[in-house]
Order: C-alpha cells, then sequence, then structure tokens
C-alpha cells in the first residue's frame, strides 16, 4: 500500500467523520469581533507589557552595574 | 457544509479584498473556513470551549495581519498554520497545568460515556471512528487530520507543521497503522490484516 492509498482511504474515512460547527450566536459573536479588527493591524495594548519589561530590566541592569562600578572603586 | 473554498482565483479575490482591509472580504473567508477550523480544533483539544476560543484567535490574527499578506498567500495553509500553533500553546499550557496539579485526584469519568464529540455520531462506525481518531496521538491525529478530513498533501501538511515531508509521511503510516487497529472491523478493507 503506497502513500497515496493511504491518503485517499483517510480521505474516505474523513467524509465519515460526523461535521461539527458552531452554534450560528457564536460564529456570529466571532466573526464580528474578529471583523472589527481587519486593516487594523495588532492593538498597541499588544506592545505594553513588553515595553514595561523593557523598561524595568534595562533599568535593573544599569542599577546592577552601577553597583559593580562602586564596589570595584 | 454551506460554503464551500473557491477556486485560487476566487482565493486570491479574498487576499486582495483582505490587503485592502474590506469586510466583505473578511466575512466570505470566515464563512469558508470557520467549520474547517472549529472541527480541527475542537477534535485537537477535544473541548469545545477551548476550541471556539482558538478559532477566535485565529481570524483575529487574520484580521490584524489582513493588510500584510501576501497576493500569493494561501489562505488554507496561512489559517491552518495559526490554528496548529494556537493549539501547540494551549497544549503546553495544558502540560504545565497538569504538572502543578499533580497532586489533585483525577476527575472521574463513566468509561461509556460518550463525549460530546461522540454524541454527534449517528451510527457504530461513525462511533468507532470518532473513538479512533481521538485515541491517536495528537501528533499522528492531526496529521490524519489535516490529509484525511482537510484533504492535504503531505508537503503541504510538512509546511504548515513545519516538519519535513518524510517525517509527515511517517507519521501518516503509524496514524493508519493505529488507526486500523482500533477500527477493528470498522477498517476499511485495504487496511485489515490478510
Amino acid at each position: 500500500m503506497t502513500q497515496d492509498d493511504d491518503a485517499a482511504t483517510l480521505a474516505e474515512l474523513g467524509r465519515e467523520l460526523p461535521g461539527i460547527d458552531l452554534d450560528a450566536s457564536s460564529a456570529a459573536r466571532i466573526a464580528r469581533r474578529a471583523r472589527q479588527g481587519v486593516g487594523r493591524g495588532p492593538s498597541l495594548v499588544r506592545f505594553v507589557e513588553p515595553a514595561i519589561a523593557g523598561v524595568f530590566a534595562a533599568s535593573y541592569l544599569a542599577w546592577a552595574i552601577a553597583r559593580v562600578l562602586e564596589a570595584l572603586r | 457544509m454551506a460554503v464551500r473554498c473557491p477556486g485560487d482565483a476566487g482565493e486570491r479575490a479574498w487576499v486582495d479584498g483582505l490587503r485592502r482591509g474590506e469586510a466583505a472580504a473578511f466575512d466570505a473567508v470566515f464563512a469558508g473556513y470557520r467549520r474547517r477550523l472549529y472541527g480541527y480544533l475542537v477534535r485537537m483539544t477535544r473541548r469545545r470551549d477551548v476550541a471556539e476560543d482558538l478559532l477566535q484567535e485565529t481570524f483575529l490574527r487574520l484580521a490584524q495581519h489582513a493588510g500584510k499578506l501576501d497576493r500569493e498567500t494561501r489562505l488554507g495553509a496561512w489559517l491552518f498554520t495559526v490554528a496548529h500553533r494556537l493549539v501547540v500553546s494551549w497544549a503546553r499550557a495544558q502540560a504545565v497545568r497538569s504538572q502543578l496539579a499533580g497532586d489533585l485526584p483525577a476527575r472521574e469519568v463513566a468509561h461509556d460515556a460518550r463525549s460530546p464529540l461522540e454524541a454527534l455520531a449517528d451510527s457504530q462506525a461513525q462511533l468507532a471512528l470518532e473513538r479512533a481518531f481521538a485515541a491517536l496521538a495528537p501528533a499522528y491525529r492531526e496529521v490524519a487530520l489535516l490529509v484525511g478530513v482537510e484533504g492535504m498533501q503531505p508537503a503541504e501538511v510538512a509546511q504548515i507543521l513545519g516538519h519535513k515531508p518524510d517525517a509527515i509521511r511517517q507519521r501518516l503510516a503509524r496514524a493508519r497503522t493505529q488507526l486500523a487497529e482500533a477500527l477493528g472491523e470498522y477498517a476499511p478493507a485495504s487496511w485489515r490484516m490478510p
């Protein structure tokens, strides 16, 4: 049995699986929510957390370097 | 299925519409792919609530990236790649949660109880099939679903999952063996041992 035969038989089996779908209200809610973002790009909120973490890490690094330099003097 | 996915020309029109930020193009893509993606997500996570969340996230990402899509983008592959990555992230989070809750007693489930997914089966053969797919290891189930249900070629599945085609073919062969064993008398004649 070849890979193509396997794929074809699997496709036959796959067609036998019962269909699954969302209920109409959930589908409409998801579509409405996602549609609002079309063409807008990622939300700015997505960048806030990494920015805060970056500032915090940089401040801590600067403080640590200052402490080391102080100890070396 | 109410809406079929279009051919290459129709899909190109959808991509062009998305790139221009047209809500109508988004609606068409949503109608064309929602059921396929939801079926894949439900069968991978085995939870409808999680599948709904991941479906929403998949389409949110499509909306966010609509303007940056390449004209040659194959939407099916793009959407299933995002959905696959979301499933992987969810599974990792689940694994961590399971480890953290390792001391808690497992929830008892009646052995013969049907899952909501299995309840959709309207024959013993369908039930056996649903259970056979569910029993596959996630890596094999995913390949079996993408090839068997979605009708994708192993090379396309390899691209979506980020593996080599040979690895996908190997998984496909293993999935076939495990499905044949699990299906028993319901297995296709060509898969049954002589």
